[in-house]
């Protein structure tokens, strides 16, 4: 990885200058709608997985895969009409944590570079945005999962 | 001819004859749509790929300049222009159907302008009779390669622009006294790095690039802002414009609030989900060759001085923490 | 946006009206439903029958608790039980505490203690289809089985 690079008095100098005029983030408003959206995800969510448990042989543990994947299959839906990506914008964190940006991330990947062929459009880009998610999960599973088996083996738990 | 430290003054004043402005669906709902010539329905432009949509903006652009100039492509001798794309490919596969001698530019969205000001030098002394000179961009094909997938949900900061879906191309003559443009006098800048990294605030990363251009135009030429009925800069949106209307003050050139217009700003309606404003090369092209030049012809100004800026980034650098470095360059139109 | 959402669950809650056949078990999602703790095959009811009542005792004076249902099959006792809202992070503990308590106070019995809400929809279910006098034991016990093969499926 590349270091920034340092600042010179000059542009120091600058950044003060153009903070003045730059246009925060609005923290508290993006919170409240990542807050609502999110909920609104969830209560969807939980709709589904109650739809399953009622109809179908899941119980609350086991309906949790096919919620999941419907849930992915509706923000499929979604990102493919054009939906999403505007929901994005104005929910952000709300519908970029559940699952379903998740998704997102996958299928709008793989829409983007469908025009390139399968192989090496579709296929070698689909994960280009998820896959960071993909490898640091994994490895931050198998790190938590080894200090827990030292600790259950040093007799701490 | 060389005057000051980096501008040129065109003694032949080259006549801009017609041009080409088209655009997509998102501009046709903005507040210049009138001042297109061909506006899309869709992004896809009846092609596969928005690549190859961005070639048709920029070769609707060039033919439309050459029809209403009433011209032949064999009568024009060279083509001047570029995009945003890895090796300027839409620009270059335009060319290809064109005909035309061509030199491929980069300048990012400063393109527009750095065509223009060569255009009008080659046209000066006598190096061509006719050149045309454009630039483009199309959104989902530049936000695809500079930024997310189109359909990804990602939140843009309200620091963060509108790549426009458009393409301006102009039809530069040798000055044949007629009623037309003429392009009087160009400023070529340099490469300004104030150390912004944010790849989502390119106003504020090119707004000292645009401030240092318009100083060291006024400073060689030996005019007062109020030369001008209008200063445009290309794309630095609301951010970018505010600042560098500061930084032209603390150098001491005092330019009035009206008189200092961005294309960013002026191409979207206020309600258009657009953050800062637009941006890209097609952005301050098709905002120029269209709306502006159509008001000057109106007679509703006589001369302007144009400034596209440009931020010379590309995704790499950004991720190897590189600052954006940015340039402008300069172009005077005024009606003879 | 709203459109297709509120398309969505409009489908749910259609759909989640017309299927089922008993009234009670549909419903215990929003309310509590305490039904009487019922017995499907038994050696001596008598004596089973007072076991379930002091186990369905035992079981509301679990703070945590709030609906619990309670089915016997020879020397299997079933519960399934919901956990007060607040109280669901410690379900865990919570389902250990309780089945220990009462395999101590009753050592012969085996106990099959759930609080998934499926198992619970299904014990009242369960109750709701043995006021049925055409519903055989052996039905019941069949039900039986299936729930407790449900309970011990995971993932």
């Amino acid at each position: 990885m590349c270091a920034k690079p340092k600042k010179t008095p000059d542009q120091e100098q600058y950044d003060q200058l153009e903070k003045k005029y730059e246009t925060k983030r609005p923290v508290l408003k993006n919170c409240l709608r990542a807050f609502w959206v999110g909920g609104l995800f969830c209560i969807v969510g939980q709709a589904i997985s109650y739809f399953y448990i009622y109809f179908f042989n899941f119980t609350e543990q086991t309906a949790s895969n096919p919620t999941v994947a419907t849930m992915i299959f509706i923000a499929m839906l979604l990102t493919g009409f054009g939906v999403y990506d505007r929901l994005g914008q104005f929910a952000g964190a709300g519908s970029a944590v559940p699952v379903t940006g998740f998704g997102n991330a996958v299928i709008s990947a793989a829409i983007e570079h469908r025009t390139e062929g399968f192989v090496l459009g579709v296929g070698s880009n689909m994960f280009k945005l998820a896959g960071s998610v993909l490898l640091f999960g994994v490895f931050s599973a198998f790190v938590v999962a080894l200090i827990k088996t030292i600790l259950i083996y040093m007799g701490v738990i | 001819m060389l005057k000051g430290k980096q501008s040129w003054v065109f003694s032949q004043r080259p006549a801009i004859i017609a041009t080409g402005v088209t655009g997509g669906p998102f501009e046709a709902n903005g507040n210049l749509a009138d001042d297109f010539d061909l506006l899309h329905e869709d992004l896809w432009m009846g092609e596969d790929s928005y690549e190859k949509a961005h070639r048709v903006l920029m070769e609707g652009a060039s033919r439309t300049a050459l029809r209403k100039a009433e011209m032949e492509k064999k009568d024009v001798q060279f083509f001047l222009g570029g995009d945003l794309i890895n090796q300027i490919t839409p620009t270059s596969l335009s060319a290809r159907s064109l005909e035309i001698p061509y030199f491929g530019l980069f300048g990012a969205c400063s393109t527009s302008m750095e065509g223009l000001a060569l255009g009008s030098f080659m046209i000066n002394y006598g190096g061509a009779n006719a050149v045309i000179t454009g630039a483009a961009s199309h959104n989902a094909a530049v936000e695809k390669q500079f930024r997310y997938p189109t359909e990804y949900g990602g939140q843009k900061p309200p620091t963060a622009q509108w790549t426009v879906t458009g393409a301006g191309a102009a039809l530069l003559v040798q000055n044949n006294g007629g009623n037309d443009p003429v392009t009087t006098a160009a400023t070529i800048g340099k490469v300004v790095d104030m150390g912004v990294t944010d790849p989502f605030n390119m106003g504020g990363a090119m707004a000292p690039a645009a401030a240092d251009t318009i100083y060291n135009h006024f400073q060689d030429m030996q005019i007062e802002p109020s030369y001008y009925d209008l200063i445009v800069t290309g794309d630095l949106g609301k951010i970018g414009r505010v600042t560098a209307l500061e930084l032209l003050k603390n150098k001491g050139l005092i330019i009035p609030d009206e008189q200092f217009q961005d294309c960013g700003i002026l191409i979207y309606k206020e309600d258009q989900p657009v953050q800062s404003g637009g941006s890209g090369a097609g952005c301050s092209a098709s905002v120029l060759y269209g709306h502006l030049l159509n008001r000057m012809k109106r007679g509703e100004l006589k001369k302007i001085l144009m400034v596209a800026t440009g931020a010379l980034l590309s995704p790499l650098t950004v991720q190897q923490n590189e600052s954006i470095p940015c340039i402008a360059h300069a172009v005077a139109i005024e009606m003879p | 946006m709203p459109k297709y959402l509120l398309l969505l669950i409009s489908l749910f809650l259609i759909t989640g009206c017309s299927k089922h056949d008993s009234n009670e078990a549909p419903l215990s999602l929003i309310k509590a439903t305490n039904p009487t703790p019922s017995l499907i095959h038994s050696e001596s009811r008598s004596t089973d029958e007072d076991m379930l009542q002091s186990i369905e005792k035992d079981i509301e004076k679990q703070k945590e608790l709030y609906d619990a249902a309670i089915v016997k099959n020879d020397d299997t006792v079933l519960i399934a039980y919901k956990v007060r809202h607040l109280q669901r992070f410690h379900m865990k503990k919570i389902e250990k505490d309780v089945k220990g308590k009462l395999e101590d106070k009753y050592p012969d019995v085996k106990f099959i203690v759930s609080s998934d809400f499926k198992i619970f929809l299904e014990v009242v279910e369960l109750h709701e289809q043995m006021k049925n006098p055409n519903f055989s034991a052996k039905k019941a016990e069949k039900k039986f089985e299936k729930i407790v093969k449900l309970k011990k499926e995971l993932t």
